[in-house]
């Protein structure tokens, strides 16, 4: 299906340009940069939730605890330690990815709707430590006092402290990067291992794939990108939020996933900017965004359950 | 040496024996077909062999090696591969995609992030002669879940073949067949077994396709061993007559 | 650390985790049945309450005990046949997102109907006595709440036991295939099943108001609970979840005792443990929900 691939392409590198270009045309449409950020960062989050959702087929609610760690973990790191952002990611990554694939080995050990449960209770003990252990995380209030430092290269300082357009950027690339990390993986024999557990994963066993060893590589994968993607968010707002952890949170990335198109590798993202947009703006006009969402989810779910793209896109992976 | 040596294989679940002392021996290279009423435990006998789970008593000897505390992809890499009596196939992948999940974890690749283009090169050749094998090359291209529930078996033999086991264990593979479609496959298998030596187990309903490949044929009654022999041996046996061919054919 | 103290822990230990027990058993019905996680669950309790401080005025706090956990159940009901039946043959994942979606609507339609303040809840001053000198802090409405918890789980354990509906609710948990082909209608037997575990949950809600009065998010925080004895109890297992939701309840008591800041944790700890030691559940079969 060349012109098809050749359509895909056309269509991604469309999205690059306009994600290049955002703090440029975002005004015009009653934007702004910030929003972008946030964008990127929670599709990253949407993105790595459905690295497992839809690429492995493996339910896991309780994500957003490592979206927390790596947030906690980056915060953590520029409050009491060396005034470095990439050292605040780094931090924060290792923290989340770390615990994820320590739990994941024993979450890992049951399936389906069970596993969903178990991925919902290890969330909410993260949950309940950052709000119990309140003279490190500032409990019910988050962690506050660190923020993102100016970026040293060399001589160049790139102050993405107080210039919200070099921070877009800054995000934009490490989300690049990501992403690029994250289809790569997919595109792999094992990302193929991986869809094919997805696909049918008594045929992926019976094909000699050890299904829990590669379900929890997959696992603690996602953790790793998740916590990144916490780290960012921390970096964006200056201030971790124990909610982030709590898994209505988790709830609202997996909504995004499947609002975009859990089948499709940019879908969450596309999902991400549909959710942050609508919230922005609902919550402007009404103080019952809950009943909203919830109401778009139950919608979704039982009408459109390939999401967006996946009503114009029949095949994902190439 | 026998490729398969089972002894005494015992199976209870609860109270209900599926699989009772059951021993059965497979030489590299033979055609055995397990034939049986419905219900006589054959799909369980082969649960048991391919390590869907484990058996109450007995042993199972793959190779000299007793394989009873394997895992089931462990058996894989072994040199088992097994097809299902419904059919397991990745159905939103192509056929061509299918076949490569197979070939590359068969080649060893299935922790692999970056191939070569020659590793690359290899799986792709490999995936296109079992297809071509399988007559599959034509269907490369198209969603395995669209084909014909046929070609769809023929597309879980081919995964099976890519593969390369030593041991193929196909469940009904012709159930739920019109003739052409029974011919087709039977003609695939008889191409297995004699070009290229595959010993194959083999659990069938139709007698016409089991009396056409099978070197020897194991009867199973209510989860036990009723017979076995050659096609000729087993035709003429009456208590299998009664037990099975006497019933519906 | 005097035994008094001891048996005041462990007993309201044992108190809580008799609610936990209400509620996780009706969570644990609509799971093993229709394998759906109700998200939902915490709010249908809430629900429950609201409906039974807007029936008190009329037929007093017995009536809407009675009542409002059956209004909750005919809600529930409604809710299965409607939305939940559609997802059955589908992917786990959208029936955990519908519910997930519909304890948002239902904790904000609360707050839009109800406010989001709390709201006073009377109960019968007969109920309000403590037990005697001795025992002051077991009040009587916290006798009577454990009493109505054994009194409605007895039922329930005697219903699925001996009657035919509770038989094939039993049968249908271990193989519904099996149990649609002997005839039996497994859509209204998981509509019925559902509503069972709805009037659970409607029940918890009404006592639950009369101890911790009404708000909108009473019933999340119970939610986490009802998991957890899930988990620690085996799913498939109701007996598990029973016990699991004792157990969980005890060893918070017990906690309370030692080390308070844990009593929270130490449901987790066990949790964990219980992953790490038995997957399955202390009471859980082997391959259940995988």
């Amino acid at each position: 299906m060349k012109s098809g691939r050749t359509l895909r392409l056309a269509w991604v590198a469309l999205m690059w340009l306009a994600l290049a270009a955002a703090p440029f045309w975002m005004p015009f449409v009653g934007g702004y940069t910030a929003l972008g950020t946030r964008v990127l960062v929670l599709g990253l989050a949407a993105m790595s939730v459905n690295f497992l959702l839809g690429f492995t087929g493996v339910l896991s609610f309780g994500h957003a605890a490592w979206f927390g760690l790596g947030a906690y973990g980056c915060g953590l790191l520029l409050k009491f330690g060396p005034p470095s952002t990439p050292l605040g990611l780094i931090a924060g990554t290792l923290l989340g990815g770390i615990a994820g694939g320590l739990l994941g080995a024993l979450m890992v050990r049951r399936r389906g709707v069970y596993f969903a449960m178990v991925t919902i209770a290890f969330g909410q003990v993260f949950y309940y430590i950052a709000f119990q252990w309140s003279d490190l995380t500032g409990g019910d209030d988050g962690l506050r006092g660190f923020s993102r430092q100016p970026l040293q290269l060399g001589s160049l300082t790139i102050d993405i402290l107080s210039n919200s357009n070099y921070f877009y950027y800054f995000v934009l690339v490490c989300f690049a990067i990501a992403a690029a990390i994250m289809g790569f993986i997919l595109r792999s024999p094992f990302g193929r291992t991986l869809i094919a557990i997805r696909e049918n994963e008594r045929r992926a066993r019976f094909l000699g794939i050890p299904i829990e060893r590669h379900i929890w590589i997959a696992f603690t994968l996602s953790c790793f990108f998740m916590a990144f993607a916490g780290g960012l968010y921390a970096l964006v707002n200056n201030f971790a939020d124990p909610r982030g952890l709590h898994y209505s949170q988790s709830g609202d990335f997996v909504i995004m996933a499947v609002m975009g198109g859990m089948r499709t590798f940019w879908g969450p993202l596309l999902g991400a900017a549909v959710f942050v947009v609508l919230q922005d703006y609902i919550s402007s006009v009404t103080v019952n965004w809950m009943s909203f969402i919830g109401l778009l989810v139950v919608l979704i779910v039982l009408f459109f359950p390939r999401g967006l793209l996946g009503l114009v896109n029949r095949r994902s992976v190439a | 040496m026998s490729l398969l040596a089972i002894d005494d294989l015992t199976k209870r679940f609860g109270s209900l024996v599926a699989v009772h002392d059951v021993s059965l021996a497979v030489e590299p290279g033979e055609l055995r077909a397990i034939i049986g009423p419905n219900g006589a435990g054959k799909t369980t006998f082969f649960n048991l062999i391919s390590g869907f789970f484990a058996p109450t008593t007995g042993t199972i000897a793959f190779d000299g090696r007793d394989i009873g505390g394997l895992s089931a992809h462990a058996r894989v890499a072994l040199g088992m591969a097994r097809t299902f009596q419904v059919t397991e196939i990745f159905p939103e992948l192509t056929v061509f995609e299918n076949v490569r999940v197979a070939s590359e974890v068969a080649a060893g690749y299935r922790l692999r992030l970056w191939p070569s283009a020659h590793e690359s090169a290899e799986i792709r050749r490999s995936v296109e002669g079992t297809l071509e094998l399988a007559g599959l090359a034509d269907k490369a291209t198209r969603l395995v879940g669209e084909l014909a529930h046929g070609d769809q078996r023929a597309a879980e033999i081919a995964m099976a073949l890519a593969l390369r086991p030593r041991l193929l264990m196909l469940d009904e593979p012709t159930a739920g067949m019109g003739d052409q479609e029974t011919y087709e496959i039977t003609q695939l298998i008889r191409r297995l077994h004699k070009d290229h030596n595959l010993t194959i187990l083999l659990i069938e309903h139709d007698m016409r396709v089991v009396f056409h490949l099978a070197d020897r044929i194991t009867v199973l009654d209510q989860g036990q061993l009723l017979a076995e022999g050659t096609s000729a041996e087993i035709a003429a046996n009456e208590a299998v007559q009664t037990a099975y061919l006497g019933k519906v054919a | 650390m005097s035994p008094e103290i001891v048996i005041f822990n462990v007993t309201n230990g044992l108190i809580v985790g008799a609610f936990y027990v209400l509620m996780a058993l009706g969570l644990s019905l609509i799971l093993n049945l229709s394998n759906v996680i109700n998200f939902a669950h915490g709010g249908f309790l809430a629900l429950g309450g609201y409906i039974g401080w807007m029936l008190t005025p009329y037929v007093g706090f017995w009536g809407a005990l009675a009542l409002a956990p059956l209004a909750t159940a005919v809600f529930g009901f409604v809710i299965e046949r409607l939305l939940i039946r559609r997802l059955y043959g589908r992917d786990p994942l959208y029936s955990l997102l519908l519910t997930f979606g519909l304890a948002f609507i239902l904790e904000d339609g609360s707050r839009s109907i109800w406010g989001a303040q709390g709201l006073p809840v009377s109960v019968p001053d007969i109920l309000n006595q403590p037990l005697s000198d001795q025992f002051f802090f077991i009040t009587g409405y916290r006798v009577f709440m454990v009493v109505v918890v054994v009194v409605v789980v007895a039922i329930l354990f005697i219903l699925l036991r001996y009657t035919r509906v509770g038989i094939r609710i039993r049968a249908g948990t271990l193989d519904l295939e099996t149990v649609a082909a002997l005839g039996v209608n497994v859509r209204a037997l998981r509509s019925l099943n559902f509503a069972v575990g709805i009037f659970l949950a409607g029940l918890s809600g009404v006592l639950a108001s009369g101890q911790l009065g009404l708000e909108p998010t009473m019933g999340t925080g119970l939610l986490m609970p009802s998991f957890i004895a899930i988990i620690v109890g085996g799913v498939g297992s109701l007996t598990g979840t029973l016990l699991g939701g004792l157990l969980i309840g005890v060893a918070s008591g017990i906690t309370t005792v030692f080390l308070p800041q844990a009593s929270e944790a130490i449901i987790y700890v066990i949790m964990a443990l219980v992953l790490l030691i038995r997957p399955r559940g202390l009471f859980g079969e082997e391959g259940m929900m995988t």
